[in-house]
């Protein structure tokens, strides 16, 4: 029988992971080392997803590299791919790069915003100026140079970046899907705009009526699904909520830079096993860390 | 401008940098203060609090004029949304393309692995076959488009060496003065002026009139003309006088020590 009630939309981050298949594109909010969906992330690992393509953030943080790293990868497509200080070039990125084992799509941020329009858009692309003169169009082949027909300027077209699956973090979303970023939700909304289905991890999920209440702070509204994750973006931080866990996000640049550096797996593939593959759950994860780091993560 | 008769005794080359960019900016400009080049950072909070207090300081996706603000700490990573205690408007990331109008005007600053004789840009790797890059790089941001558009930007290099400042680029993320000449940026019809200097921890750069070639503008004091050319993998025009860069004042080194640089990145080797 169908139902008459309003349907609710949070999922675990486990039924998460499962909408996700082999060779699919999925895009990951955020930018750097803030606001990933690290929860649904590492059940992409734990489930071994092969052959994806990635759109990172337009500067991407070790959430897609860690991807990489776990060979989860096909194609990635993001304007810059690091940690900042913690490390200036994703490892990872860098090493299946420079082996030719990653396919990378080659956009600056606006060419890639311009791409992700083209899709929201329904547009087979865009024009765009950046780029003109670069080696953009020889290092990446989908780009065409094209001269506009209103006026004859060299302008390049950026093919739709078409989404599968979008997924991000935020700091609350209630339980029919409405999302309150705090801040500014970096480039998410355009990720949500390119996308056939968006998932969102939250660090707490609001009743109906705190939304109600204040309607201007909704930044995306009516996304597929919400997955209840308190510290679902660590090691990464969360506007409002928590800072970025500089101390775990070292341990991973350790392990990665050892493959990069050394050719050496065994750190990562501990790493690996003891944070993606050993922990069933996000709570499994969180009690891994210890109450204790995850306390000493506040703000101010 | 505080009158140069009060010069600072004692500072640092990234102190002497940074208020040669505070030089560059003038009150009532747009600027984006980024969280990876401190040194432009400093140098435009410092031009903010003295000389352009009108200025319209962009940081961590916020707008904002910290003039009364006592100290700038800094942040370690630009997604740290504690800048938000100083915001007065803030932006999303995706709204990127759609400021260029309004940023006809505004200042930039870009970095690169390498940097050629005509200020064009690569952040994407050295090597030449892509698909096997000997180094990959971070990749080029937002530089292409920014490049293309701002007003006019800084190039800015933290290291001083051959391989940095090199004659070609193994590839062209950011299109400066391409192959060069006058109207290098006007054929192609790029909006912005492109890169005005080059600031480096040894000299500034400036770009001839006619070849748009690198030309020494000034030596750090210290620094001799042929320092700069022996650690410089182009040949630069050099003039028949070279000077030195202005030293940074001590009311400069007191306002960077104490509300802006409090932490001492500046200091550091």
């Amino acid at each position: 029988m169908q139902s008459t009630k309003r349907r609710e939309v949070i999922i675990s981050e486990q039924e998460a992971a499962g909408r996700i298949r082999d060779g699919m594109t999925i895009s990951i909010g955020g930018f750097l080392n803030s606001s990933h969906p690290m929860a649904v992330i590492r059940m992409i690992i734990r489930n071994r997803l092969k052959n994806l393509t990635v759109i990172g953030a337009a500067s991407a943080g070790l959430e897609t590299d860690l991807l990489i790293g776990a060979g989860c990868v096909k194609t990635v497509i993001a304007p810059m791919i690091s940690g900042e200080s913690l490390a200036p070039i994703g490892p990872m990125f860098r090493y299946a790069a420079q082996r030719g084992e990653l396919e990378v799509v080659e956009l600056d941020e606006h060419m890639y915003y311009q791409g992700l329009r083209a899709a929201a858009a329904l547009l087979p692309s865009l024009p765009w100026r950046g780029g003109v003169g670069t080696d953009y169009p020889k290092i990446n082949t989908r780009l065409k140079e094209f001269h506009d027909p209103i006026t004859g300027e060299l302008l390049l077209a950026v093919p739709a970046l078409h989404i599968d699956v979008a997924l991000m973090h935020a700091g609350a979303a209630d339980p029919y899907g409405n999302v309150q970023h705090v801040g500014t939700g970096f480039g998410d909304r355009s990720h949500h705009r390119a996308a056939d289905k968006t998932i969102v991890t939250v660090d707490k999920v609001i009743p109906n009526e705190e939304v109600r209440a204040n309607p201007y702070r909704t930044s995306i509204a009516s996304v597929d699904a919400v997955v209840r994750a308190p510290y679902g973006s660590h090691p990464y931080a969360s506007p409002g909520h928590y800072l970025e866990d500089a101390t775990h996000i070292r341990e991973y640049v350790s392990a990665a830079t050892a493959v990069l550096k050394e050719g050496n797996r065994a750190p990562l593939e501990a790493y690996l096993q003891k944070y993606m593959f050993e922990p069933a759950s996000h709570a499994e994860y969180l009690d891994r860390i210890g109450f204790e780091r995850i306390l000493s993560l506040y703000e101010v | 401008m505080a009158a140069l008769t009060n010069v600072a005794t004692e500072y640092t080359t990234k102190e002497l940098m940074a208020a040669f960019v505070a030089s560059e900016i003038e009150d009532g400009e747009a600027v984006s203060v980024g969280a990876s080049l401190p040194v432009c950072r400093a140098g435009i909070l410092l031009a903010h609090l003295t000389h352009a207090p009108n200025l319209k300081v962009q940081m961590s996706f916020t707008m904002t004029n910290l003039r009364n603000v006592e100290v700038l700490e800094s942040f370690e990573y630009i997604t740290d949304w504690r800048a938000a205690r100083w915001a007065e408007f803030f932006y999303a990331h995706d709204t990127g393309p759609d400021l260029y109008k309004r940023r006809r005007k505004a200042v930039f600053f870009i970095g690169g692995l390498q940097i050629d004789a005509h200020g064009n840009t690569n952040l994407i790797g050295i090597g030449s076959d892509f698909t096997r890059l000997k180094m990959r790089g971070p990749g080029g941001v937002g530089t292409a488009s920014m490049g293309t558009n701002v007003g006019r930007y800084y190039l800015y290099a933290n290291n001083h060496n051959k391989q940095t400042l090199t004659e070609r680029l193994d590839w062209r993320s950011c299109f400066g003065f391409g192959e060069g000449g006058a109207d290098a940026r006007t054929k192609l019809g790029l909006p912005g002026s492109g890169p005005r200097f080059c600031i480096t921890p040894l000299c500034i750069f400036d770009f001839e009139e006619q070849t748009k070639r690198m030309r020494l503008k000034s030596v750090h004091p210290g620094i001799t003309v042929e320092q700069v050319l022996a650690s410089t993998g182009f040949t630069p025009a050099v003039p028949d006088h070279v000077p030195t860069t202005a030293p940074p004042t001590a009311e400069q080194i007191q306002l960077l020590r104490s509300r802006i640089d409090v932490e001492g990145v500046l200091r550091r080797p």
